[in-house]
C-alpha cells in the first residue's frame, strides 16, 4: 500500500544531533516528493535540555506543526528520560524506537526532584506499543564514537525498519555531513541497520 | 524548505530591503544572521541594543529605503520609545519591525506579547502562520507601510520561527532597493496632534506642511483590509466558526475541518465586516490565539460576542494552544491521554567549562550577594546553585545593585555581574549613573567576547562580527576608565585564586569598583579541552557540594546496587578544574 505519511516525534537532549537527524529524513521524504512539516522545539537553557522534533510528512498540505497526542506513528528517541515524556503520544500501533542512553536531569541531579523509581528502560519495556531498545554500549565500534553518533545510527536503524533503500539514504548522508566525517558517518549508519536487522529477526 | 526566519530572511531580499538593524533574543535571531549570509546586498548590524536598531532603522527609512528592525518582544519595550516617535509620522522607505514573541516559553523567558504596542500606538500588524506566510506577509508589510505611511510590526512566535515548512520562491527575483522620498520632513506626532486640537495659528503653512493625517491613514487601512485576501474567510459548518491567526490557525484547522474560520493576515486593524460575516454564519463563535486576549478584546470593542479566555484560561493555565487544547474542549468525546507521571524536568545547566561557574562558585563561597543581569550566567539563580538573589531585565544588573547600596547607605557591597552584551546594551547608562551618583558597588563584567545566551553575536568589544575593524572595538577597561571607575582589575576566569582575590578586593575596597573577568564563552568560540576530571569514588563521600557548582558533566547515576554515585560525564567535562576547588576529599581528579 502506498504510505500516505507518518507522524514522527524525534526526541533527546541538546549535543546529541537531533536536527541533523531530521534534516537528513527531511532531505530524504523530499526527493520522494512528500509535503513535510518539522517544528524544532529547544528546551530552555544552553545545555542539558530536551529536544523535541515534531517530524510530519504527508501526500496532501500539512496542517499543524504539532502532533497531538495520540495520533503519533513513530517515537524516534535518544535519550530514555525523553523517550517516557512521549510514550502516550503514541497510536496504539505506533513503534518507539529508543536509545538506553540516559542523561540524568539536573533537578534531579541537584535533589530538586526525586529520581524515578523504576528503571525507565523497564518503563519502555511495559509500553503495549511495539518497540525498540538500542543499548549504544552493546555496540560500541573501534570506527566511531557511538555515543556521539547515536543520530546515524538510528537512520540506518529507522531507514532498514521502513524498508527504504539504503543507497539513497547514505547519498543524502554524504551529500550533508562535511567532507573528513563522511566515513565515520556511513559507518554509523550501517551499525544501525545491522542492529536493525538482527532485532527484527529476533521480534 | 525553510524555517520562519529563513523565510523572513528572503522576504527581505524580496521587498528590497536596504538596512537591517537588530538585537539577538530567541527565537527571532536567525533572521539577521541567515539574512546577512545569504543577502549581502542588505546592509546588516547588531545594533548595541533593540532601541538603538529601531533608531537605525527609522533613520535609514527616512533616507528613503525600506528598512527592518528585529528583535524579540522584551526587546521591543526596549524600544517602545523610539517606535512610538516612529508611529504616526511620515514614511518614506517602508519600516517593518520583525518582532518574536515566545509564545509558550518554547525556548526562552518572558510572557509577553507584543500585539499591545499595536493597540497602544495604532500599528498595523501581520501575524504569519508559516515559512510560506512569513516571506509573503514580510513584503506585504512593507506595502503596507508605504501605502498607509505607517511602521509595521510583523509578529513572529517561537512556533513560526522554528517551525519549516515547503516555501515557493521566484527564484528569479532580483535584489533591487529602491528610493522613495515622498517627505522631506518627518517629525513625531506633536505637531500634528497640535493641528488635529485645532490650536489657535495651526493652519500656518510651517505647520501644516509638517501635517499627517494619521488617524485617516489607520481608518483608510480599516476599510480596505476587508478585501484583503490575507484575511482569509472560510465558510464551511455553521455551527462552529473560529477567529484566528498564525498557527492557532493550523491547529484548529486539522481539530475542526468542519468549522468556519476567519483566519487574520492582518491581526490590527480588524475587518470587522468579515468578522461580522463569519458571526452571522456560525451558531457559536470562539477567539483562537497564542498569547494574551488581544484579539479577543478587539473583537469585542467591536461590539461582536466571541468565547475566548472563558473556555480557555490564559496564563498561568495555558500560554499557547496546542491542537490537544482545542480539541478537549471542543471535540466532544475525544479521547485524552496523560502522560507518565513524574518524568523529571530538565533544569537549564551551564555548559562545562563556562567562566560564569567560577564567578557563581566564588560569589557563593564568600557569601556575597549580587545581582546577576540577562546572561548565561542567571543560571546561577536557579535553585540548583543559589549563587545571586537579584535578577531583572537585561542591562540592569549595574543600578539594581546602586539601588540596593544607595538603600543600604553603602554599608553593605551588593555586587552587579554583567555579560559584556548586557554591558553594552544598557549596562553602561547604569555604570554611568553609578559613578556621578557617587555609588561604592563593585561590578563584575563577563567578558565572553560574545552574547553568548543567543548563540554568540558580536557585541562592541568581539574581534568579530558583521561590521568588525579592529580599530572600532571598543575596549571595556578603557571604557571603564573613561568614565571614572576607581578600582579596574581584569583577570582570566580560570586563574580561580586570582580570580578570587580580585573579588574579594574589589568588593572590601569601599569605592565604586569594575572586575573584567575574560574567557571566551568555550562553546561558541570551541575551547581546546584539557584532560577530563573524574571522581575517585574510594574517596568521594557523595557530600554533593561539586554538584552545586552547576557544571553539566556532573551527574548523579545510580549504580548498580542502587546506591547514587557522583561521576563526571567524560564526554563533556572540559577539565577546567572548578569542581576539584570545592572538594573537601580531594576525591576529584584529572
Ligand atoms: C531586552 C532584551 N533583549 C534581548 C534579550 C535576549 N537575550 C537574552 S541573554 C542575551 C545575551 C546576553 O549576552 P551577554 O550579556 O554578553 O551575556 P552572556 O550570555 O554572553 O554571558 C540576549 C540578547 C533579552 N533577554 N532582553
Ligand atoms: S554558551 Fe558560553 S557563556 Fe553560555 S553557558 Fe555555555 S560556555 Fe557559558
Ligand atoms: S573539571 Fe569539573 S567543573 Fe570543570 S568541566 Fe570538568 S566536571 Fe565541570
Amino acid at each position: 500500500m502506498q504510505d500516505t505519511g507518518k507522524n514522527i516525534i524525534i526526541a533527546g537532549v541538546g549535543g546529541q544531533g537531533i536536527l541533523l537527524f531530521s534534516n537528513l529524513l527531511s532531505k530524504f521524504y523530499l526527493k520522494l516528493g512528500y509535503e513535510l512539516k518539522i517544528s524544532d522545539v529547544i528546551g530552555l537553557g544552553q545545555r542539558g535540555g530536551g529536544v523535541e522534533s515534531h517530524f510530519r510528512y504527508s501526500d496532501k498540505p500539512i496542517l499543524s506543526p504539532f502532533i497531538k497526542a495520540g495520533d503519533v506513528d513513530y517515537v524516534i528517541s535518544f535519550e530514555q528520560t525523553e523517550t517516557l515524556r512521549y510514550l502516550h503520544c503514541l497510536k496504539d500501533d505506533g513503534i518507539v524506537l529508543s536509545s538506553t542512553y540516559e542523561l540524568t536531569s539536573t533537578s534531579v541531579n541537584t535533589g530538586l526532584q526525586k529520581a524515578m523509581p523504576e528503571s525507565k528502560t523497564e518503563i519502555i519495556k511495559r509500553a503495549e506499543n511495539k518497540k525498540f531498545i538500542i543499548d549504544p554500549e552493546d555496540h560500541k565500534s573501534p570506527d566511531f564514537n557511538i555515543s556521539k553518533m547515536m543520530n546515524v545510527v538510528m537512520l540506518g536503524f529507522y531507514a532498514e525498519l521502513r524498508g527504504y533503500s539504503h543507497d539513497d539514504m547514505i547519498q543524502i548522508v554524504r551529500e550533508s555531513v562535511p567532507e573528513k566525517f563522511v566515513e565515520g558517518n556511513i559507518m554509523a549508519y550501517q551499525k544501525g541497520t545491522e542492529i536493525a536487522k538482527a532485532e527484527i529477526a529476533a521480534d | 524548505m525553510m524555517n520562519g526566519n529563513e523565510a523572513v530572511a528572503r522576504g527581505a531580499f524580496e521587498a528590497g530591503v536596504k538596512v537591517a538593524a537588530g538585537f539577538p533574543g530567541t527565537p527571532s535571531t536567525e533572521v539577521m544572521d541567515y539574512t546577512h549570509q545569504r543577502y549581502p546586498d542588505i546592509y546588516c548590524e547588531w545594533s548595541t541594543n533593540e532601541k538603538v536598531a529601531v533608531e537605525v532603522a527609522i533613520g535609514a527609512s527616512f533616507a528613503g529605503y525600506r528598512s527592518l528592525a528585529l528583535m524579540k518582544t522584551v526587546g521591543l519595550h526596549v524600544a517602545a520609545d523610539a517606535l512610538g516617535g516612529a508611529a504616526g509620522s511620515q514614511i518614506n522607505g517602508g519600516l517593518v519591525l520583525v518582532v518574536s514573541d515566545d509564545v509558550g516559553r518554547l525556548a526562552g523567558d518572558d510572557y509577553n506579547d507584543c500585539r499591545h504596542y499595536g493597540n497602544m500606538f495604532g500599528l498595523p500588524m501581520l501575524e504569519p502562520g508559516d515559512s510560506q506566510e512569513a516571506k509573503d506577509f514580510m513584503v506585504k508589510a512593507f506595502e503596507i507601510s508605504e501605502e498607509y505611511s505607517t511602521p509595521v510590526i510583523l509578529k513572529l512566535t517561537s512556533v513560526t520561527c522554528k517551525t519549516n515548512s515547503r516555501v515557493v520562491i521566484d527564484e528569479d527575483c532580483t535584489y533591487e532597493a529602491k528610493c522613495r522620498e515622498k517627505y522631506p520632513i518627518s517629525f513625531s506626532k506633536v505637531i500634528m496632534t497640535t493641528i488635529m486640537m485645532k490650536a489657535k495659528g495651526s493652519e500656518h503653512p510651517k505647520l501644516t506642511k509638517c501635517f499627517n493625517d494619521f488617524p485617516a491613514h489607520y481608518k483608510r487601512l480599516t476599510n480596505n483590509c476587508n478585501d484583503y485576501d490575507i484575511n482569509q474567510l472560510e465558510l464551511n459548518g455553521k455551527k462552529i466558526g473560529i477567529i484566528t491567526a498564525g498557527t492557532p490557525y493550523y491547529y484548529a484547522k486539522e481539530v475542526l475541518p468542519e468549522a468556519s474560520f476567519l483566519k487574520l493576515g492582518l491581526i490590527m486593524p480588524l475587518p470587522e465586516k468579515k468578522i461580522r460575516e463569519l458571526a452571522e454564519h456560525v451558531e457559536e463563535l470562539y477567539v483562537i490565539e497564542d498569547g494574551h486576549d488581544i484579539l479577543e478584546k478587539n473583537i469585542k470593542d467591536l461590539g461582536i460576542s466571541v468565547i475566548g479566555k472563558e473556555l480557555w484560561p490564559k496564563f498561568p493555565e495555558m500560554t499557547r494552544f496546542t491542537p490537544d487544547i482545542i480539541e478537549e474542549k471542543l471535540v466532544p468525546g475525544a479521547p485524552k491521554r496523560t502522560p507518565i507521571k513524574d518524568v523529571p524536568f530538565r533544569l537549564p545547566v551551564s555548559c562545562a567549562g563556562c567562566s560564569h561557574l567560577f564567578i557563581a562558585q566564588i560569589l557563593r563561597k564568600n557569601k556575597i550577594r549580587a545581582a546577576a543581569d540577562v546572561t548565561c550566567g542567571l543560571i546561577g539563580c536557579f535553585p540548583h546553585m543559589e549563587a545571586y538573589d537579584l535578577q531583572k531585565c537585561m542591562g540592569s544588573s549595574i543600578a539594581l545593585a546602586h539601588g540596593y547600596n544607595v538603600a543600604k547607605d553603602n554599608k553593605e557591597n551588593f555586587v552587579a555581574m554583567i555579560g559584556d552584551g548586557g554591558f553594552w546594551a544598557t549596562g553602561l547608562a547604569g555604570l554611568t549613573n553609578l559613578i556621578f551618583n557617587n555609588s561604592q558597588s563593585t561590578v563584575i563584567v563577563v567578558d565572553n567576547s560574545c552574547l553568548a545566551m543567543t548563540g554568540g553575536q558580536n557585541v562592541a568589544s568581539s574581534e568579530f562580527g558583521f561590521n568588525y575593524k579592529p580599530e572600532n572595538k571598543l575596549d571595556i577597561a578603557k571604557v571603564c576608565e573613561a568614565i571614572g571607575v576607581k578600582d579596574i582589575v581584569t583577570v582570566d576566569a580560570y586563574e580561580y585564586d586570582n580570580l578570587e582575590k580580585s573579588i574579594l578586593n574589589a568588593v572590601n575596597a569601599k569605592t565604586n569598583s569594575v572586575v573584567i573577568v575574560k574567557k571566551p564563552c568555550v562553546t561558541k568560540f570551541k575551547l581546546p579541552k584539557n584532560t577530563p576530571s573524574y571522581i575517585d569514588q574510594d574517596l568521594c563521600v557523595k557530600c554533593g557540594k561539586c554538584i552545586k557548582v552547576g557544571c553539566l558533566a556532573i551527574e548523579s547515576k545510580k549504580a548498580q546496587d542502587g546506591s547514587v554515585d557522583i561521576v563526571i560525564n567524560q564526554d563533556i567535562c572540559t577539565g577546567c578544574g572548578l569542581c576539584s576547588t570545592v572538594c573537601h576529599k580531594e576525591a576529584i581528579k584529572q
